[in-house]
């Protein structure tokens, strides 16, 4: 059994956890769910060893694990599955793997046989492994969570401990990794699924425990609860409405136009293929997909840090390219510079660096008057403007992105998984800014591999498979064949 | 706890002990050891100016670094665009005795910083397009441009006579002139001082600047917003390569007067420590160049006077920097702060605790 007595961590001033007791038993599930800022992934570090608490222990089958190393508690069979991706990014998939339980430990380090254990185990929970010997930095943050999962299972843990790991799947990883989490508490394991996804929670957990604001506020079975009580407790108010219905397709003028945009990687394998359409002012459209079909490198195509081998980009209503603003999916490596100042990372976004220049010449008070308005008007929870950026949680992060972008006055704003990692209010509260934007006559290209998400709030739907794009009439909007349509079935 | 004013000196006071204990293990006497660098470096006007004299080129280097390394672009080369900047200067300096004194300054600094740009500028474009690592361009320019000085002093700028391995004196109109001679004390340190405060509002005042830095601490983010990195690359080190090339220059037109062999003991891999002990900040430079140049002309005070050894020496300046760096406390950073005003640097801040969402 684990558990977790009366832990208390605070950082700074803000209390993080207040005396939270938790407990999991072998051969269960037990979901811990909350808002962004609630504790669960501080929880999480204190059991699995990463961060020592101020007060309180955890203890594994009546034995104290020592507060403070990983290491420790990865001795006594506890293995963690972190939310963003703990990798060598320059290393290989087999090299990350080898640093886990795949390795023998004995002698000379057997790269060929951790891929044959990888290979085999990831074959047991229907997972494909990148070719051999690619290195992580290319590879989609689905594919990334993945060797995270596997090299966590490699130690042969008692207690799994899983953060957000759902939340980067494509539908039809899902029901695999589900199995997967049942498989794992059919052997008498200790998982705890640590999510916001409320049905998800419901679907698998067989207990549920509700963290706010750093406090246990209940503990529940799937069997007692619903998705909408779960809500209700995780947010502590009224559950926020989800964002407005979606938007009407091709309500103005077009605005952006796409023609065959052709991309090749510099091995010759095509990543996007003659990818075409149009996007209308005012309209929201989503580009629906399984991360690593071609979304990351539309993406920069779009922001132009890339150049396409052929076909064009046109953003139409005479404007150039700075018209367009982009928000890269992965916050914390593309989109901001964690150990800049927030006005810095304002100042990123080319526009508003033009805005606060003049003759070469950088007006830092305009920026940081500039970054206290935003601050302000998008509720971005920070000290002020001269907070360096990793300072801010996820959620935070993210209004600083939207923020940015939003501040730029673009004609087109392209985001990119935007909502990924964040919780109910948070996630209503970007779709709500959005389409603002869009009613406002901004056109916006959601691309998310989340279909709930898209369905909520495009008002048309493509969808990319394999570098190829196509385009969904407005009746299609059944999620399971748009589903397999995502795992590149056709008709 | 000790107070952030009481932590550096209590580094400097364990930097002595340490000292004090591998001299008295020689047989010296540490405190005759320290009177005599101090008395070297700071004893009197004369060793005032030296200590300047000899803490300018690495304030020229050390600003070339500083600025090359806040964009992540590992200039190991300041040695070898300080040599070729300098070649330049010695090659076009016997040449001016007809122009008047400020315009063969001009031509000569200018010459120096042209050829540190070239030498730089290609480390900048090989990586910039070739997508050559710069730590191995720079290292491998460094070594091409010391052979180089050492063939042009044998070869084509052979001074007449052919006697000894030196370039022809520069014309005195090209050159730097010494105030209250006997010292030494010239232009060029005012010349390093001005370049601080420029590559200072360069950095923090600048969009270039910001964009430098942005690529510096994230080059994939600063991607996504459109800086265009293979420009930028090629432009910071052609001009850092500038401010090396500069100092070779303000050296032969100031000091040396004259090219030979071994122009440089190493000032281009000297200011790489310079550059990290100001944390990279270019007024920071001025005083941890200064740190450098007084350890140096002290020590030969040391040597002279105490019979201490030059490699003795060279352990001591050692000893003295790296416990300087390991006491780079976020007190240092407070007593910078007091110093030079609010730092710039987000890592010298200590970390704010996560801040919970809504």
């Amino acid at each position: 059994m684990l558990r977790a007595n009366a832990i208390t961590k605070r950082f700074g001033r803000t209390l993080a956890l207040d005396a939270v007791d938790f407990e999991a038993l072998p051969g269960e599930i037990h979901a811990l769910v909350g808002e962004n800022g609630a504790g669960k992934t501080t929880l999480m570090n204190v059991m699995a060893g990463s961060l020592a608490a101020d007060r309180g222990e955890a203890v594994l089958d009546g034995r104290p694990l020592q507060a403070g190393s990983p290491r420790a508690a990865l001795a006594a069979g506890i293995a963690a599955v972190h939310q963003s991706p703990m990798l060598f990014e320059r290393m290989t998939w087999e090299e990350n793997l080898a640093l886990g339980g795949f390795d023998t430990g004995a002698g000379a380090l057997d790269l060929e046989a951790v891929a044959t254990r990888a290979r085999s185990l990831a074959a047991k929970l229907g997972f494909e492994m990148p070719p051999a010997a690619a290195t992580v930095e290319n590879r989609s943050v689905a594919e990334r969570v993945r060797l995270e999962v596997l090299r966590a299972l490699s130690f042969d843990p008692r207690v799994l401990i899983l953060d957000e790991p759902t939340s980067v799947l494509a539908p039809s990883e899902l029901t695999a990794f589900l199995d997967l989490l049942r498989s794992l508490r059919g052997e008498g394991r200790i998982v705890v699924l640590i999510t916001h996804k409320l049905a998800e929670a419901i679907a698998v957990a067989d207990r549920i425990t509700v963290l706010r604001r750093g406090r246990v506020v209940a503990r529940t079975t799937p069997a007692q609860t619903t998705e909408e009580q779960l809500a209700g407790l995780m947010i502590g108010e009224i559950v926020p409405q989800p964002a407005a219905s979606a938007t009407p397709p091709q309500s103005g003028d077009p605005v952006l136009q796409i023609e065959n945009l052709t991309l090749d990687d510099h091995t010759g394998r095509r990543i996007l293929d003659r990818l075409s359409f149009r996007v209308a002012a005012g309209e929201v459209v989503g580009i629906a997909g399984v991360d690593g079909n071609g979304q990351t490198e539309l993406v920069e195509l779009l922001a132009g840090a890339r150049h396409p081998g052929s076909g064009k980009i046109t953003v139409l209503d005479g404007s150039s390219g700075s018209a367009m603003a982009v928000i890269p999916q992965n916050r914390d490596l593309d989109g901001l510079i964690l150990d800049m100042r927030l006005w810095e990372n304002l100042i990123l976004a080319r526009p508003l660096r033009e805005r606060v220049t003049s003759h070469g010449w950088l007006n830092t008070s305009h920026a940081i008057e500039l970054c206290g308005e935003l601050i302000e008007r998008f509720r971005i929870r920070a000290p002020g403007p001269e907070t360096i950026a990793g300072a801010l949680s996820g959620g935070n992060r993210q209004r600083l992105e939207v923020a940015r972008a939003i501040a730029s006055q673009p004609r087109v704003i392209v985001a990119h998984n935007i909502c990924r990692g964040l919780d109910l209010a948070a996630t209503a509260e970007v779709h709500r800014t959005i389409l603002d934007f869009s009613a406002g006559g901004g056109a916006v290209i959601l691309i998310s591999s989340d279909l709930d998400e898209l369905l909520a709030i495009c008002g048309r739907l493509l969808i990319i498979s394999r570098g190829k794009i196509r385009e969904m009439n407005p009746g299609e909007r059944d999620p399971q064949r748009l589903g397999l349509l995502m795992a590149g079935a056709r008709d | 706890m000790l107070s952030s004013i009481a932590k550096p000196f209590a580094a400097l006071a364990l930097a002595a002990a340490l000292i004090s204990i591998v001299l008295a293990a020689l047989g010296a006497s540490p405190l005759g050891v320290f009177a005599a660098l101090g008395e070297g470096a700071f004893g009197n006007w004369y060793a005032c100016v030296d200590t300047i004299v000899k803490s300018t080129p690495l304030v020229f280097t050390g600003l070339a670094v500083s600025l090359a390394f806040s964009g992540a672009l590992w200039n190991i080369g300041a040695d070898g665009q300080l040599t070729i900047g300098a070649i330049a200067a010695g090659a076009i300096g016997p040449h001016l005795a007809n122009f008047g004194h400020a315009i063969a300054i001009a031509i000569i600094l200018a010459a120096g910083a042209l050829g540190g740009a070239v030498w730089g500028g290609v480390a900048g474009w090989l990586r910039a397009r070739r997508d050559v690592n710069e730590v191995i361009s720079t290292i491998m320019l460094n070594f091409v441009a010391v052979q180089a000085l050492s063939w042009v002093v044998h070869g084509p700028l052979m001074e007449p006579s052919r006697a000894y391995p030196t370039s022809s004196p520069i014309a005195p109109a090209a050159r730097l002139e010494f105030y209250f001679a006997p010292s030494r004390i010239n232009l060029g340190m005012l010349l390093a001082v001005v370049l601080a405060a420029a590559c200072y509002l360069l950095l923090f005042n600048t969009g270039a600047g910001f964009e430098l830095r942005a690529m510096g601490r994230n080059r994939r983010a600063a991607t996504f917003f459109g800086i265009r990195i293979p420009a930028l690359t090629f432009w910071v080190m052609a001009l850092s390569g500038a401010l090396a090339g500069l100092g070779g220059a303000v050296q032969v037109s100031a000091i040396s007067h004259r090219l030979y062999e071994k122009l440089s003991p190493g000032w281009g891999f000297e200011a790489i420590a310079v550059a990290l002990v100001a944390r990279l900040n270019p007024l920071g430079i001025i005083p941890a160049a200064i740190l450098f140049g007084a350890l140096d002309n002290g020590s030969q005070a040391m040597q002279r006077t105490q019979g201490i050894s030059p490699e003795l020496v060279q352990v001591i300046q050692g000893l003295v920097i790296l416990i300087i760096l390991a006491f780079d406390t976020p007190a240092w950073s407070g007593l910078r702060e007091q110093i030079f005003g609010a730092s710039h640097d987000a890592a010298a801040v200590p970390p704010v605790a996560e801040m919970p969402d809504a």
